[in-house]
């Protein structure tokens, strides 16, 4: 017995010291809590993982609206044990929190890592226990299959049955009879944006029919108030000038996120790293950086591997529609910034590129965030914005629309026929943020 | 019952010698991704990280799915840890220590690896859920394709040695490595063996666009097994490469083990920085490259093989 005891604590020793597991959970209104979790890759001691079945610990940050409460209880109650949830959230309103009943409630934490670390650490040491499931163990419906997979059983194929996808006949592409599932991803699916779900059928993993779950965060939430907005300079920019440096060389770290973040979707964590080290780093004039990784993806053509041909939107389908990177990848020379004399005193001109595929729309972004160090670099302490409208990363934003909202009009088209992985390349590469209609609350 | 002992010393030696595998393919992969992401190089806590790593999975609870293929979930990484210690056996270590010099070793280790596809479609049908089951069927594709350019050359090397030994391939090697004599055959092993091994650029059924496809619904034990197994059979591909290609323990100096050794990580190291650098390969791209490129490609290399070895 002591030998079992002994072993388990040095286990409970090396595993404590073994990165942390963490499934985050983006809601909206984080402000800067956000920007510490994007850059917790850097942490050697710190996995994001992409499912929260091998997670110990779930992060929530910020605030999610009522109709994800659910779905998080499900994802937090799919982890495995040891467990534990952190809430981080800038208005915290409720305690015990009203998601996650036995989440450690932090309203900030510029120590994260550290955070982090102690939680993980008392946790396998048993200093602190782990966390009950939230939901009731039950199944969706009552399992109405015979046999140990429900093969048998009568009604149990096609569609959706008593909550459960099961496949149906129906042709394909080529017109032959192939099974086709049901499926619902989201709103929770990590490489998707936080609120994104998609009802999709599938035939083996193309897919065939795609349809867009309502925006959970577009609301007329009457909490939002115009503060919320504070730490994005796009926003308030919208309501008063900024100066074009800051919102340059915030445009700079935006893309070079969003990088990351794809990169980690293509399978190149450690470049994505290199990204997120970039923009933490990054000060204007700083070109070089972007550079040298704008070169290693050239000459790896990961960036041709994973998009070219992929998603393409047509110049048609994303003109005047206020989608900023997404039109200019087709080709159009959209860009509020050509407008404002801020800009033209610097010579701005729109990069674009012509394919309109995934593939234009990643170098499109590298291509910007060069462009805004430089012009950041030359800007000196002139100002852009007050007029209600600014160019943010994603696109066109004013009192009233968003880009994403936009952009999320073109999923259907942009899916139908494609394989799941160039599905999710496409959805990537539009950089959608369904977050971000909380602008409009911000009039 | 001595010859008992011995069957059992070297079944242990064999697990010994994956493992070790095993976390040197970790350990350089930490490395490695360091390295490529420009963080500071901690070699210590890359030393430490599989310990580390195994320790926290093996404290971590076994979750499972509904109406779960709870035996054949479990039998997957089993299986595929089997293959990677079954092909070794063929490789000689040395001059004189294979584990089971056997006449037809290419194609025993063939054989073990065309295995490989019912051990990951196994993982990702057996969980009962969607992105582990994709997975699946992506891996039967991927696997379709990288076979036959696998298989070829490998058989090209066997060509100029007259034999299917890999023990006599090596032998061939004594004056000139099969890495000059055939320019392409190590390219295109490489290629497969990261598709076989299911490593990045074509670890296509554990993608992060299925959430990690086969592997996402594992955790704890099960997925420590999952990860060491898959290593294991990359180990199992650079051993291989390094006697097939590299001329396996030919080199001055240093007995032919410690070359064997030497090789192996090298391919190791070559194969994990592309993974580092080379992003995800669409599917539907690499089945067309396979049939129309490397199918072709592989098939010159062993009718150059095949004119060498008649002159």
């Amino acid at each position: 017995m002591g030998v079992v005891v002994g072993a388990r604590n040095v286990l409970a020793r090396l595993a404590s010291a073994a990165p942390v597991r963490v499934f985050v959970l983006a809601g909206s209104d984080a402000g800067e809590i956000e920007n510490l979790v994007a850059a917790l890759p850097l942490e050697h001691e710190t996995v994001l993982v992409d499912s929260p079945r091998s997670a110990n610990i779930l992060l929530a940050v910020g605030d999610l609206p009522p109709s994800l409460h659910e779905p998080a209880r499900r994802v937090h109650d799919q982890m495995s044990h040891p467990r534990r949830t952190i809430r981080l959230s800038r208005t915290i309103r409720e305690k015990p929190d009203a998601i996650f009943p036995g989440a450690i409630v932090h309203e900030e934490s510029a120590d994260l890592a550290i955070l982090l670390r102690k939680v993980h650490r008392e946790l396998l040491t048993g200093a602190q226990l782990s966390e009950p499931a939230i939901l009731s163990d039950e199944e969706p419906a009552t399992w109405r299959g015979v046999g140990p997979y429900g093969q048998g059983g009568t009604g149990m194929t096609g569609g959706v049955p008593y909550g459960r996808a099961m496949a149906e006949t129906a042709p394909d592409r080529d017109g032959l009879a192939l099974d086709q599932l049901s499926v619902r991803v989201g709103p929770f699916f990590p490489p998707f944006p936080t609120g994104l779900a998609l009802v999709v059928k599938l035939q083996g993993d193309v897919i065939q029919q795609v349809a867009v779950s309502d925006n959970p965060f577009a609301t007329n939430d009457p909490t939002s108030d115009v503060e919320s907005g504070t730490a994005d300079p796009f926003a308030l920019a919208l309501h008063r000038p900024v100066p074009v440096a800051e919102l340059e060389m915030a445009r700079a770290r935006h893309h070079l996120r969003w990088l990351a973040h794809a990169l980690h979707v293509q399978g190149l964590d450690a470049l994505g790293r290199r990204s997120i080290a970039i923009a933490r780093s990054l000060g204007p004039g700083g070109v070089a950086p972007i550079a040298e990784l704008t070169r290693i993806l050239r000459r790896t053509r990961s960036v041709t591997l994973a998009g070219a041909g992929v998603g393409i939107a047509a110049p048609d389908r994303v003109r005047d529609r206020g989608l900023g990177p997404v039109a200019r990848a087709a080709g159009l020379r959209e860009d509020a910034r050509a407008e404002d004399p801020a800009y033209q005193a610097l010579d701005f001109e729109p990069v674009v590129q012509a394919e309109g595929d995934a593939r234009s729309r990643w170098w499109q972004r590298l291509a910007e965030a060069f462009q805004s160090v430089t012009l950041a670099a030359r800007a000196g302490d002139s100002r852009a914005g007050g007029n209600g409208r600014i160019e943010a990363p994603r696109g066109l934003i004013t009192i009233d629309s968003d880009p994403s909202t936009e952009a999320l009009a073109l999923i259907p088209d942009l899916l139908n026929g494609l394989e799941w992985g160039d599905a999710v390349t496409s959805v990537v590469s539009l950089d959608l943020d369904l977050r971000a209609t909380i602008f409009r609350n911000l009039a | 019952m001595i010859g008992l002992g011995r069957h059992l010393v070297e079944v242990l030696s064999v697990v010994l010698v994956l493992s070790l595998g095993v976390y040197i393919t970790v350990v350089l992969d930490v490395i490695v991704g360091q390295a490529v992401a420009g963080l500071s190089l901690r070699p210590l806590s890359a030393l430490m990280w599989p310990f580390r790593q195994a320790a926290l999975f093996v404290l971590q609870q076994r979750t499972s799915t509904e109406r779960a293929d709870a035996a054949l979930w479990a039998l997957a990484p089993a299986l595929l840890a089997a293959i990677a210690s079954a092909s070794l056996l063929a490789i000689p270590l040395s001059r004189t220590s294979a584990y089971a010099d056997i006449d037809s070793g290419i194609v025993y280790f063939g054989a073990l690896m065309a295995l490989v596809m019912v051990a990951v479609y196994l993982n990702g049908w057996s969980a009962n859920s969607l992105f582990p089951m994709i997975g699946g069927y992506r891996f039967i594709a991927q696997a379709l394709s990288y076979e036959m350019p696998l298989a070829l050359v490998l058989i090209g090397t066997a060509l100029p040695a007259e034999s299917l030994s890999v023990n006599a391939i090596v032998l061939s090697q004594e004056s000139l490595w099969n890495v000059v004599r055939q320019p392409l055959g190590l390219p295109l092993y490489l290629i497969a063996g990261l598709g076989l091994a299911f490593w990045s650029p074509l670890a296509l059924p554990d993608a992060a666009d299925l959430a990690g496809g086969t592997e996402s619904e594992l955790s704890g034990m099960p997925l420590l097994l999952w990860r060491g197994a898959r290593a294991a059979v990359l180990v199992a591909v650079a051993a291989m490469g390094a006697a097939a290609f590299l001329g396996g323990w030919h080199g001055p100096v240093l007995p032919g083990a410690v070359w064997m050794v030497i090789k192996t990580i090298a391919l190791l190291l070559v194969m994990i920085t592309i993974g580092h650098l080379v992003g995800r390969v669409r599917l539907e791209r690499f089945v067309v490259v396979a049939w129309v490129v490397f199918i072709p490609l592989a098939l010159v290399d062993v009718f150059a093989a095949g004119i060498t070895a008649l002159e």
